[in-house]
């Protein structure tokens, strides 16, 4: 045990995804050590995000006003919408420049075993859109893991029958990489998922 | 193949134990619980990372302990590979392969090729299915890291929807049972696929193992299962998987009201049923004991074959007080294996092993295991 305050912060560290009691430890003590100055910077930036952002009201992405910039963005393609777990897989979408609709965030993936059903992430707000927004095309980008997948067989079966083109993003091997650096599941998937040229 | 050192600290009887085993055969010689099978053990889990006896990951830890460690060079062709295994009472254990954490975990067991003998490998012919599914199993994945992906894929699906049937039961949402039905039905398939691809390379090296431990040449394997007919089983290795994905697909919602009250998955490969076959007869339920442990080693040998044949390399063999328990002819084609590769062998009395090899036996004031034949002339 360390002097309440310190054990505190060790306390909240530990709390968060990937830290553990060690690494929490070393963090306070880093915090203790520098100006005073940062340590105040890295507390006002966490009120400040959690005080100023919210989520977007059409897709629920973050976002520090009503819609976020994407959904305010007029260029956007609005008949497509690529479906994601979370908020940070909007971003990483973003930098390859190759999407121009709009997103729709889930909250997560159907997982039977941490309770998440589809009543607990937002698929009825995202039915709600396919008429609102006149949706063409809905790309599940979930995650490639047993939950993703099945989430991304859900979205088929709700939306299909909407006359909803549902797409799945494809596995295959990282572009410009060497064959022979290639996992053998990834391998043998896009074995599997091969293209006639 | 070889290991070619051990440190245990705090596994099982073990407070701390270190060991440079020979490259030949190693015979570790004591009384009932010296310590014998929990070398082996640890040596196991180098490779499979988990207990060889199916203990759960806590029983191995010495009482007392916070937590055990497992840590072993093993020499391949390609160079020392070092694998590092913490166990703590409390927490997730922690892997390290040359100091890094493994992509998965199947790839350990893949790429270090060991085969273990137990004294108990008889339930292999006599109990369940899921005695000989383990089998088929454990040695495909063995042979190749994506039939442990495929598997592990399958049991996660599975394990997602039996418990969405469990907790929802009839009220259950119906487009995502459907959805984990399509999801099981890929990844079920291609568990299947693999277990087929695997008894057609195990069908002739089985039936010559069997020869050579004495049994005749009527042993066969088949699949039974339940909702793959024997034409979907049977199809080419590159139409099999499309067929079984249908089937395994309308074997799901056929059963969906069935599913649905007894809140479980009631059809796949998770009830399948590898048979051995004897001369035409159930080896589990016509045969008499003598030919049930033929069989049982057969399948042993049969897995040790396989896989020196794929890794161009003889396996790291560990035999836990099976010798003893054999008949000469059983016996001696165990022994013909000895002289190929590494070799771990447990027994508690010093004149039963004919092999000669380095004598492990425990002494000196804190008794640990000493081996007089520095020279390893086996």
């Amino acid at each position: 045990m360390f002097e309440p305050p310190v054990q505190r912060l060790i306390d909240e560290l530990a709390r968060l995804p990937g830290i553990g009691r060690k690494s929490a430890q070393r963090l306070a003590f880093h915090l203790l050590h520098v100006e005073e100055a940062d340590a105040v910077r890295l507390g006002d930036a966490i009120v400040a995000m959690r005080r100023e952002v919210r989520l977007c009201i059409r897709c629920f992405n973050v976002t520090a006003d009503e819609q976020c910039s994407i959904c305010r963005d007029t260029r956007r393609d609005p008949s497509v919408v690529c479906v994601v777990e979370r908020a940070q897989d909007i971003p990483v979408l973003e930098r390859t420049q190759e999407f121009a609709g709009r997103y729709h965030v889930l909250g997560g993936a159907i997982s039977p075993i941490e309770g998440i059903g589809p009543d607990q992430l937002r698929m009825q707000e995202l039915v709600r859109r396919m008429d609102d927004e006149g949706i063409e095309e809905v790309i599940a980008a979930t995650n490639p893991t047993v939950e993703g997948d099945t989430t991304a067989l859900y979205l088929a079966r709700l939306l299909k029958p909407l006359g909803v083109r549902v797409t799945r993003l494809a596995s295959g091997l990282p572009v410009g990489g060497d064959l022979d650096y290639a996992d053998e599941i990834t391998l043998g998937r896009a074995l599997a998922g091969r293209k006639e040229l | 193949m070889r290991v070619v050192w051990l440190e245990l600290r705090d596994f099982r009887s073990y407070d701390a134990v270190s060991l440079e085993p020979g490259p030949g055969v190693n015979v570790f010689i004591g009384d009932n619980g010296a310590g014998k099978t929990n070398l082996l053990e640890a040596i196991g889990y180098l490779s499979a990372l988990r207990s060889f006896r199916g203990a759960p990951d806590a029983a191995l830890i010495r009482d007392g302990a916070s937590g055990a460690v497992i840590r072993g060079g093993i020499e391949r062709a390609s160079g020392e590979v070092r694998v590092e295994i913490e166990i703590p009472a409390e927490g997730r254990r922690r892997i390290l392969v040359n100091g890094k954490r493994p992509r998965r975990h199947g790839d350990v067991a893949a790429g270090i090729p060991m085969v273990a003998f137990l004294p108990d490998d008889l339930d292999l012919v006599k109990r369940g299915p899921a005695q000989r599914r383990d089998y088929l199993d454990d040695l495909g994945a063995r042979l190749s890291p994506s039939v442990g992906a495929n598997l592990v894929e399958f049991e996660k699906a599975l394990r997602q929807r039996n418990t969405l049937l469990r907790r929802e039961g009839p009220a259950a949402d119906l487009l995502a049972l459907e959805a984990w039905d399509e999801r099981v039905a890929t990844a079920g398939a291609r568990v299947v696929e693999d277990r087929l691809d695997l008894i057609e390379q195990l069908r002739p090296v089985l039936g010559a193992a069997h020869s050579r431990a004495g049994g005749g040449s009527g042993i066969e394997v088949r699949y039974a299962s339940a909702w793959a007919g024997a034409g979907v089983v049977a199809g080419g290795a590159n139409r099999r998987l499309p067929a079984l994905t249908d089937s395994l697909r309308e074997a799901l919602s056929a059963r969906r009201v069935r599913d649905l009250e007894q809140r479980t998955t009631t059809a796949g490969p998770h009830r399948d049923e590898p048979i051995v076959e004897l001369d035409g007869r159930s080896s589990r339920s016509q045969a008499s004991q003598g030919e049930q442990r033929t069989i049982a080693l057969s399948l042993r040998l049969a897995a040790y074959d396989l896989l020196a044949a794929h890794h161009d390399t003889a396996p790291v063999l560990l035999l836990d007080d099976v010798l003893s328990e054999l008949d000469p002819t059983r016996a001696a084609a165990v022994l013909e294996l000895l002289p190929r590769g590494q070799v771990f062998v447990t027994t508690a009395r010093d004149d039963d092993v004919a092999a000669v090899g380095w004598r492990w036996t425990r002494s000196g004031h804190d008794a640990s295991w000493q081996s007089d034949d520095a020279g390893g002339t086996g």
